[in-house]
């Protein structure tokens, strides 16, 4: 069929195609460009002084020296887009995240760094800039459609048990059992005794969770805790344990943890 | 008009297919291929670093051989990836999987060849925590992650499908002196060295190709070679270091 049409057509001249190929590029861009065009704008006005105009985390407030407990300073470095790497996801160790992960993180900010809220913006804006940071890795290209169900989002259901005394209890065993003081304390303050070597994939220095602090930056809530458990957090140390435990064991580390954190 | 709308619909679902399809591996028979063969040395001895240990010592000790540089006594040089990486048509890549061991506080094997479609298993048989962190090798110290599986007891085994092609790194965020090499293939041609820094890559379709020859101490260059019908073409390489 494609080719019948083909040949009717083959009287234009070759500026025609030209035109043509043009017109068709237009279209291949045309339904996500207008979103992604409007996010270009918004990053420009919004992101890029940290973010770079490459996406590559490279812009003029590119490192901010920060100091926390133990004496320890470390550099806050911007997301580098092109990596391809995301922290905070509901998808699985080393996956893409949803679009829907990295919308959370542009509206909400990251607690304990310069990222700031962006919750002023509308839904459409918010998609937008998303849509527009998906563009500074080959990824999105590279990797269309999850080949074998690995990067099947996870499934976060909150048990009722979740912060009940006997989950807490079961959720300390677990925590001595993952080995979690190694990094984090056993007290969950950070200072583990592998907590002073570790370091991001780009060799930056970096602190192991505090629980104490109260305020992670992917967020402290029961969701977000177990997600981080579940999923791990790409480029840094913390691993997934999505096949070390199952996930009640994952929710009683989470009921652990709340108290940790002095949430319960 | 409409034909016209068609047909650029049409052209406009076959573009972005043919500018970011990935680099596709075919599966053909080779009956007529020839191979690859040769011998990677080292241009002078070199002395293999002491890895010092600074982490659970009871366990791991003070100190191992880094095992970057293992020499025979004619200088053939052990852990050479040797890869044919533009190859788009040959051999089936064998169903084998990459068993990624945490043993004695070192990644075994240093080097290892997986291929895409089949497993990693990656397994702990130390009585210590260990995290295995496979990441794509970017350029510039960049690095994404593939799998970053925790693995606190001994004995404990996690299956992963290799889906990520490419030079990747793996570390062990608990022990930074832990590390390892995986090159993930789509095709069958890619080995590693043996102990007297010998290789041999069989059944290749005939054709020019490109050859990464990668060490982790003495770095990568690409050759071109000819494979011929029937014949071995000799790929031999000296390193010498920087």
């Amino acid at each position: 069929m494609v080719e019948s049409r083909f040949k009717m057509k083959s009287g234009v001249p070759g500026a025609g195609f030209v035109l043509l190929f043009l017109l068709a590029l237009s279209l291949v861009v045309a339904p996500k460009a207008y979103t992604a065009d409007e996010g270009k704008a918004l990053y420009e006005s919004r992101c890029i002084l940290c973010h770079g105009a490459k996406g590559d985390g490279n812009g003029h407030v590119s490192i901010l020296p920060k100091t926390e407990k133990f004496g320890k300073i470390w550099k806050l470095n911007p997301r580098d887009f092109t990596v391809g790497a995301f922290k905070w996801r509901t998808t699985p160790s080393g996956c893409l995240p949803l679009d829907a992960d990295l919308a959370k993180i542009v509206e909400n900010g990251i607690s304990r760094t310069y990222m700031p809220s962006n919750a002023d913006l509308s839904r459409d804006e918010i998609n937008g800039l998303v849509q527009y940071i998906k563009t500074f890795s080959p990824r999105w290209v590279e990797e269309k459609g999850d080949t074998g169900g690995v990067c099947t989002p996870i499934v976060i259901n909150k048990p009722a048990f979740v912060g009940s005394p006997e989950s807490v209890a079961k959720g300390a065993e677990v925590w001595k059992k993952m080995k979690c003081a190694e990094c984090h304390g056993d007290q969950g303050k950070g200072d583990g005794p592998k907590s002073e070597s570790l370091k991001d994939d780009s060799g930056h220095p970096i602190m192991a969770f505090d629980f104490t602090s109260c305020a992670g930056k992917g967020g402290v809530s029961p969701e977000r805790t177990y997600a981080a458990y579940t999923t791990g957090i790409d480029g840094t140390g913390m691993p997934s344990y999505a096949d070390s435990l199952n996930e009640d064991d994952r929710w009683n580390l989470v009921s652990y943890t709340l108290k940790l954190m002095h949430k319960l | 008009m409409k034909k016209l709308l068609l047909f650029t619909m049409m052209v406009a679902i076959f573009i972005p297919a043919m500018l970011f399809a990935e680099a596709k591996y075919e599966v053909i028979d080779v009956k007529n291929g020839g191979s690859i063969k040769g011998k990677i040395k080292a241009s002078a001895p070199i002395k293999d670093p002491v890895t010092e240990i600074n982490k659970d010592q009871n366990y791991c000790g003070n100190s191992q051989a880094s095992r970057t540089y293992i020499l025979s006594s004619d200088l053939g040089v052990k852990n050479v990836l040797v890869a044919v990486e533009d190859i788009e048509k040959g051999k089936a890549a064998p169903k084998t999987d990459l068993i990624l061991d945490n043993k004695k506080c070192e990644f075994e094997p240093l080097v290892g060849v997986a291929y895409v479609g089949q497993k990693y298993i990656i397994k702990n048989s130390d009585p210590i925590f260990h995290n295995t962190s496979l990441g794509v090798m970017l350029g510039e110290g960049k690095r994404r992650t593939v799998y970053n599986l925790a693995l606190p007891n001994k004995d404990q085994a996690i299956e992963k499908p290799v889906r990520i092609a490419g030079m990747q790194s793996v570390k062990c965020d608990a022990h930074a002196w832990m590390r390892a090499y995986v090159y993930a293939s789509k095709s069958p041609y890619a080995v590693v060295t043996d102990d007297k820094g010998n290789f041999e890559i069989k059944d290749i379709p005939p054709g020019k190709y490109k050859v990464k020859i990668w060490h982790e101490g003495f770095g990568e260059i690409t050759k071109e070679v000819e494979v011929k019908s029937g014949q071995a073409a000799e790929l031999d390489h000296t390193f010498s270091k920087k």
